[in-house]
């Protein structure tokens, strides 16, 4: 367990240098380019013309007014720091996203009008979740079955022509061949939505409501497991190739072992630590390509989110995004090493 | 050199070098064209301005549609003049030149537009008079447009010059060209439409058709010989106009159709050929640079120097590329234009996976008797670097360069579909965005989102192909399997 915990623990701190790396970033790059600045102007502005209206009920001379609400900008300056340069507000700040704390978003809201970027996120991630993961799911079923079959059949022409369309699945942006999908299935045959979560507008009924969210799925998950299962298959069959040419593979075999036996028991199981980290080093990859695939879907997930975000100027809620990204990513990896160490008892490092 | 030559030829023997190899050469021939042919400023001077497009069709598909079926798809006309169809002389002293434009309009769908163009007129004894008139089939001429161009200034000696900077552009239609053609149908047809429902059809219905009773559309399509003409009353015959240019707008155009500016969407790919390359080799070539220096320094040198960088590469390869990417172009752009952000970023997180693997592959080198023997014949650790280890991991290296390329390409197309791309740069990602915004994709304007796509991943297949092929060079085990 003690040489367990060490592992995990150096993988963890390198994964949180990670995480800080990224955050030093985010706030030196806001800093350096003014936008920081540029962002809390907007915001004393925004509390400066409420405050204007408010007041103005109660003092009526213009001059006293507008005196009233000099001191109150120096107030507002001094609270959200812009009174000092930016670099004074940086531990501040990076301890404030560093704990969660994302602030709010400017003009998007969530499904119930908050603008809290937690309340948001935490509507928007099921949806992303859902799509990755079920397409996820989707591929790994079938890149498993196809690959294990393609590396028994090493330099068949199906072999080769595996290669040639995992090549070319390297090559092919997930987005357009989600766009490609929509001119084709929605446009041409109007077989599935153009996208969007619902249809409008939106049956009310929870089970026809839930049908009709799948029937929206489908689309963006066939785009996704159609850009990822070429190389996915093409993973698998190296891997298992790799195994398979092991001594103990062969000594299996010279004892007469059934092959199907040899596959399962010999040669998948020590197969299985690589494909699993595929796998999810995939799922955490394709949370960020979700940016693209949302957006041509109007998928209201975190990757339409963040595409809003940056349409909207919304400099807040781009932060706060980068660092949630960066979170799950690495989240996904520590649980990965975890994993990893679980499923391989061979591993030490 | 015999090492390179054998080399190249297991290279060349697989099929996947051979296609990759051709490949690269049409994109590189491709590239070197359009460096030759276009503008370095295209981007700003030609396909941001939409006075360049203004005669084209907007959204117009393939001009070879109108080979196939010119009846959806009636062909766009452009006519030329640098010299008059014909010239008369007028018995008052003066010429009449005409610039003539016979056309057969056989389509049951409308010309899209029909527009003039006068460059650079020359006069000296007053401003000449220019009509243009169309001569229908039915056997009417209408006078469209006439204009008087301005007058000399007080002191300005002929020949007087107009139009020459800025070319005269008329487009046929505007209020005074539907009353006209709303009392031509009512003295010729007997019809009564009103000027605003032309106006509201479009002009260009009313001009190349004829009333179609009262019932379904206003107007149909009036098949036939046409002509516009160009006439120019000129009081002095050395007047001159050095060019002419009438348009009749069609529903197809070019090689590869126009998106909803008019922009010709295959002169637009073209120019994303260089852009894509010069992407993708810059930014493998210097993130290849900096992560094989990096794990050979630190492979050799070992000791603080080595964890230093590998703790470094390990933050930097466990960074998610795509989110950063997005972020830091929006965040930088004020500070530098964006086609080298990307190139920057891709730079900064593109090395750490280079630098662990030549780093393991040098510490394997580094214990071989290779290196053990030279080291004890005395030579320096420069010398054992230069000629025993590099030659060694080098052909792995370009593998690795050439098989990086496509990220970036991807990357740039990826960050121009979420509008974050150098807008003086025009790249395939660009047009595709463009053309995803302005929703070619609900509309079925396939010529705009299917041709980009399928560039960048012709570019990307070159390089994963040439890198596939130098798989059994770097790694001669392999060689019996292809």
């Amino acid at each position: 367990m003690g040489r367990l915990g060490r592992v995990l623990l150096v993988r963890g701190l390198t994964l949180l240098g990670v995480l800080v790396a990224v955050l030093l970033i985010l706030v030196v790059s806001l800093g350096a380019t003014g936008l920081s600045d540029k962002i809390l102007q907007a915001v004393i502005g925004e509390e400066l013309r409420g405050l204007r209206q408010t007041l103005a009920q109660t003092i009526r001379d213009p001059e006293e007014l507008e005196r009233v609400l000099l001191e109150k900008r120096g107030q507002l300056m001094e609270f959200y720091g812009l009174n000092v340069p930016w670099y004074h507000r940086l531990p501040a700040t990076m301890l404030r996203v560093l704990t969660l704390d994302l602030g709010y978003a400017r003009t998007i809201r969530s499904f119930q009008g908050s603008s809290r970027v937690v309340d948001i996120v935490l509507e928007r991630l099921p949806l992303t979740l859902i799509m990755v993961t079920s397409a996820l799911a989707i591929t790994a079923a079938i890149g498993l079955a196809v690959g294990v079959r393609l590396a028994t059949r090493v330099g068949s022409r199906l072999d080769r022509a595996a290669s040639y369309i995992s090549a070319a699945s390297y090559a092919t942006p997930t987005w357009w061949l989600g766009i490609i999908l929509i001119l084709t299935l929605s446009f041409q045959l109007r077989v599935f939505p153009f996208g969007g979560l619902h249809s409008i507008p939106p049956p009310t009924e929870p089970l026809i409501r839930t049908l009709d969210l799948l029937w929206h799925a489908v689309l963006p998950i066939i785009t996704l497991v159609l850009a990822s299962l070429g190389s996915w298959t093409y993973v698998v069959r190296t891997m298992v190739l790799n195994v398979a040419q092991e001594d103990f593979v062969l000594v299996a075999r010279a004892k007469g072992l059934p092959e199907g036996h040899v596959m399962r028991k010999h040669i998948l199981r020590a197969a299985a630590p690589p494909i699993l980290t595929s796998l999810i080093l995939g799922l955490a990859g394709s949370m960020g390509g979700a940016i693209l695939t949302e957006t041509v879907f109007n998928w209201p997930g975190m990757g339409r989110l963040y595409y809003d975000a940056i349409m909207t100027l919304d400099e807040g809620l781009i932060i706060a995004l980068t660092y949630l990204f960066t979170l799950i990513y690495v989240a996904a990896r520590f649980l990965l090493e975890v994993l990893y160490v679980i499923v391989d008892p061979r591993v030490s490092y | 050199m015999a090492p390179v030559r054998s080399g190249l030829r297991v290279f060349l023997g697989t099929g996947s070098g051979r296609a990759g190899s051709l490949l690269f050469l049409i994109l590189a021939s491709v590239s070197a064209y359009v460096l030759l042919t276009y503008p370095l400023d295209f981007g700003l001077k030609s396909w941001s301005d939409p006075a360049v497009w203004a005669d084209n069709p907007k959204a117009a598909p393939p001009g070879w549609l109108s080979l196939l079926s010119p009846n959806d798809y009636p062909p766009h006309r452009v006519f030329e003049y640098r010299q008059p169809t014909h010239t008369r002389t007028v018995e008052t002293g003066g010429v009449i030149h005409t610039y003539l434009a016979e056309f057969h309009h056989t389509s049951d769908r409308f010309p899209t537009l029909l527009t003039i163009t006068l460059q650079d007129l020359a006069y000296h004894d007053g401003p000449p008079r220019i009509f243009i008139s169309l001569t229908r089939p039915d056997g009417h001429r209408l006078v469209v447009a006439a204009l008087v161009p301005p007058g000399p200034l007080p002191g300005e000696e002929p020949p007087i010059h107009r139009y020459v900077e800025t070319p005269m552009r008329l487009r046929v239609g505007g209020e005074d060209v539907a009353a006209l053609l709303s009392s031509f149908f009512a003295r010729e047809y007997g019809a009564s439409i009103p000027p605003k429902e032309i106006l509201s059809r479009g002009v260009e219905e009313a001009l190349f058709g004829q009333p179609a009773g009262p019932q379904g559309p206003l107007f149909r399509s009036l098949k036939g010989a046409y002509s516009v003409r160009v006439e120019m009353l000129a009081p002095d015959p050395r007047d001159r106009l050095t060019s002419v240019k009438i348009v009749v707008g069609g529903s197809s155009y070019g090689s590869l159709g126009t998106d909803s500016l008019g922009r010709d969407i295959g002169v637009g790919l073209l120019f994303g050929f260089p852009v894509a390359l010069f992407l993708g080799l810059v930014t493998s070539t210097l993130a290849t640079a900096i992560g094989s220096t990096l794990g050979m320094i630190g492979g050799l040198l070992g000791g603080r120097v080595d964890s230093a960088i590998q703790r470094a590469s390990d933050i930097a390869a466990n960074v998610p590329l795509l989110p950063l990417l997005i972020y830091l172009t929006f965040a930088l752009q004020p500070l530098l234009p964006r086609l080298w952000t990307v190139v920057l970023i891709l730079v900064a997180f593109g090395w750490p996976g280079l630098a662990i693997t030549v780093r393991s592959m040098l510490l394997q080198i580094r214990s071989g008797q290779l290196i053990e023997a030279a080291v004890a014949l005395g030579a320096s650790k420069r010398r054992i670097m230069v000629k025993h280890v590099f030659p060694q991991i080098a052909p792995f290296i370009l593998g690795q360069m050439i098989f990086f390329a496509p990220s970036a390409i991807l990357a740039e197309a990826g960050l121009s579909f979420l509008g974050l791309g150098d807008p003086s740069i025009p790249t395939w990602g660009q047009i595709l965005e463009s053309g995803f915004r302005s929703g070619a994709v609900y509309l079925g304007f396939w010529w705009w989102v299917l041709p980009p796509g399928l560039l960048i991943i012709l570019t990307a297949m070159a390089f994963v192909l040439v890198a596939l092929g130098l798989e059994p060079v770097i790694n001669p085990r392999l060689r019996r399997i292809s």
